[in-house]
């Protein structure tokens, strides 16, 4: 059998698939359908230093082959993650990836060194990237982090103060050049990238002449920004010397594999489990068949080795 | 413990214009599931919709359930075209139940249009207890009421309301709750219907003092409470809780836990 196991930016795993932050929750849920240890890692929802409520819905809409969000960071908080729902983890042997979101560089700090001296994750990753958490009224909406290279190096490099887990920062594909922000992480100190968040996006109701979300706007993820996300992913990875986590629209191990070509060293399943809850399983079965068919011995070979002639 | 399942469809029928039941063979399904509880059904495997769609269970067999849906959108006329010995998918059972406590002396059921569709179950597990359900169905026309005879079969008391008078009472569903709920001793009330109908039914029984078991509607996209779209307004003391999870706690809520002031 194909060894499945990576170490990307010093976190290990023992298969490169894990989940999409906000498309798993914290774990439990799901487990009722799978062995969620099976995966790679569990990536959780992203964590604010408070708990928060979330947008107005409603927050969701389906768009042709994906879906339109607003959620606005529902989440429990680090306080009760880590009473509540880290120990599931922990018991379950999951490798877990914290996905952290703040509203100034110091959040995500102490974020962070709460997360390592708590034992609370193997990795964090970071979200600079959420479109859901600001006034889409104010035209032109407000520019995330992500958006601004000297920005993400100086949260890169506060946050890289902080902690010394694996550090993966996610960033957003509502750029004109994704590997600015990419360099940027890169500089500031990070171990890895997390490609892509979703892509901004708007859906109207013509009955009720209303936009579909509270929100007004939200993020496109799903099948449709496949192609977006591998040109990403294919273009940061040329430019960059630190590991990727490749995600947007993968559904089944042959999106995987894309993702891997052009230069993934990981990938992340997000909307597709919320059809199937244990598509991430079907990936990492249908990659070591993969491997197996095309005569790999390490899933590690397949990173990067796109033919482009 | 929920399950996915290819499920081969028994029967498929449309009990009204518009209005379906479909019988699919689920035994580990029907054996977990109980009346109140939903499931998430693939309408189709394209990417559009990309969404499964959430049913309420209808009846529970010992190796079959079914769902009463009404025709909807575009993932409803998809699951409409499904015939028997087709194989659909479905995930659940999903949610909170109805709870079903023996030794009441009333238990009404109050039904307005679709929302009569998780009814014939409950009702069966209210005789199971030795009780009588008596069944407040209301919809906007006469050949909208469905169910109404075999209600009547299974020994619940039936009683009818139409918005345009066709048949029965003229009015709603919670217009026959409070000809009946007299002075609601001994009474629960379980309800199931549009929101405006669900707001009545609660503030009707909370001025009687009865408990009224809600089920809830709301846009879904997991059913398994790791999104976040479904969630609707909740009487909690935390943040993180104010806004609750209709497919985790609930479909069905104590109308009580509800902020139906901060519901749209
Ligand atoms: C717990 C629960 C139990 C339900 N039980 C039943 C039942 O037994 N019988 C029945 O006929 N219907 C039931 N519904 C409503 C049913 O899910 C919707 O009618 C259906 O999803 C509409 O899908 P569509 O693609 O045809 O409509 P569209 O309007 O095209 O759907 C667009 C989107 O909105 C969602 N949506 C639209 N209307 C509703 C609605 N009323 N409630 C929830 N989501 C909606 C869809 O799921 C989809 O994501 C239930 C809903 C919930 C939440
Ligand atoms: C409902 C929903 C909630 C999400 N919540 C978060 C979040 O809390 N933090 C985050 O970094 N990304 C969040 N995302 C983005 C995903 O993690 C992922 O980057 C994106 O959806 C692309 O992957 P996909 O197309 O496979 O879903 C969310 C996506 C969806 C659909
Ligand atoms: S539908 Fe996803 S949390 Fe309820």
């Amino acid at each position: 059998m194909a060894d499945l196991r990576v170490n990307i930016g010093g976190l290990f795993m023992k298969n490169p698939v894990t989940v999409a932050s906000g498309t798993f929750g914290y774990g439990q849920e799901y487990d009722e359908y799978f062995d969620i240890a099976q995966l790679g890692a569990v990536t959780v929802k992203s964590l604010t230093l408070q708990p928060r409520a979330g947008n107005r819905p409603p927050r969701l809409a389906e768009t042709p082959a994906g879906l339109l969000n607003a959620i606005g960071l529902q989440n429990v908080g680090i306080e009760a993650y880590l009473r509540a729902k880290l120990p599931f983890l922990r018991k379950k042997g999951c490798t877990i990836i914290a996905n952290i979101y703040g509203y100034v560089p110091d959040d995500y700090a102490e974020l962070a060194r709460r997360l390592e001296s708590e034992q609370g994750a193997d990795a964090i990753e970071v979200n600079l990237s959420c479109p859901n958490v600001h006034d889409a009224r104010s035209v032109g909406g407000c520019k995330l982090v992500a958006q601004q290279p000297e920005a993400v190096l100086k949260y890169t490099r506060v946050i890289r103060s902080a902690t010394r887990l694996p550090l993966f920062i996610k960033l957003s594909p509502n750029v004109a050049d994704i590997v600015e922000p990419c360099l940027a992480a890169q500089e500031g100190g990070a171990d890895g990238l997390s490609l892509i968040n979703t892509l901004l996006g708007m859906e109207i109701d013509v009955k009720t002449r209303k936009p579909v979300l509270s929100n007004l706007v939200g993020g496109l993820s799903g099948p449709a920004i496949r192609p977006v996300a591998l040109k990403m992913v294919w273009d940061a990875a040329r430019a960059v010397k630190i590991p990727i986590i490749g995600m947007g629209g993968i559904c089944n191990a042959r999106d995987a594999v894309a993702f891997l070509l052009v230069g993934a060293s990981a990938v992340a399943v997000g909307s597709a489990s919320f059809r199937r809850p244990d598509t991430a399983l079907q990936v990492i079965k249908g990659l070591e068949d993969y491997l197996e068919e095309h005569g790999f011995s390490r899933v590690t070979e397949l990173v990067g080795a796109l033919k482009t002639e | 413990m929920p399950f996915v399942r290819d499920c081969e469809v028994l029967a498929h029928q449309e009990v009204a214009a518009d209005h379906y039941r479909i019988t699919l063979a689920a035994p580990e399904i029907a054996k977990q599931a109980r009346p109140g509880m939903f499931c998430m059904i693939e309408v189709g495997t394209g990417f559009y919709p990309f969404l499964r769609r959430p049913f309420s269970v209808e009846r529970i067999h010992a190796d079959g359930i079914s769902f009463l849906y009404k025709v909807e959108g575009e993932g409803t006329r998809l699951l409409s075209r499904f015939r028997a010995g087709d194989t659909v998918n479905i995930q659940g059972p999903l949610g909170r139940p109805f709870p079903v406590e023996a030794g009441m002396r009333r238990y009404f059921l109050v039904a307005g249009g679709i929302g009569v569709a998780p009814f014939p179950a409950l009702a069966e597990a209210i005789i199971a207890v030795g009780g009588t359900p008596e069944v407040l169905l209301a919809a906007r026309t006469e050949h909208l009421l469905i169910g109404a005879r075999d209600f009547s079969r299974m020994g619940c008391r039936v009683v009818l309301a139409t918005d345009d008078g066709s048949c029965g009472m003229k009015g709603t569903a919670v217009d026959l709750l409070k000809q009946d709920l007299g002075t609601g001793e001994g009474s629960v009330v379980y309800a199931c219907g549009p929101m405006a109908m669900l707001r009545a039914a609660h503030e009707t029984c909370l001025a009687a003092g009865v408990v009224c078991w809600a089920s809830l509607e709301a846009h879904m996209a997991c059913g398994d409470g790791v999104c976040m779209r479904c969630v609707v307004p909740a009487n909690r003391e935390t943040e993180a809780e104010r806004m609750a999870r209709v497919c985790r706690e609930g479909p069905v809520f104590d109308s009580r836990d509800i902020n139906w002031t901060a519901c749209p």
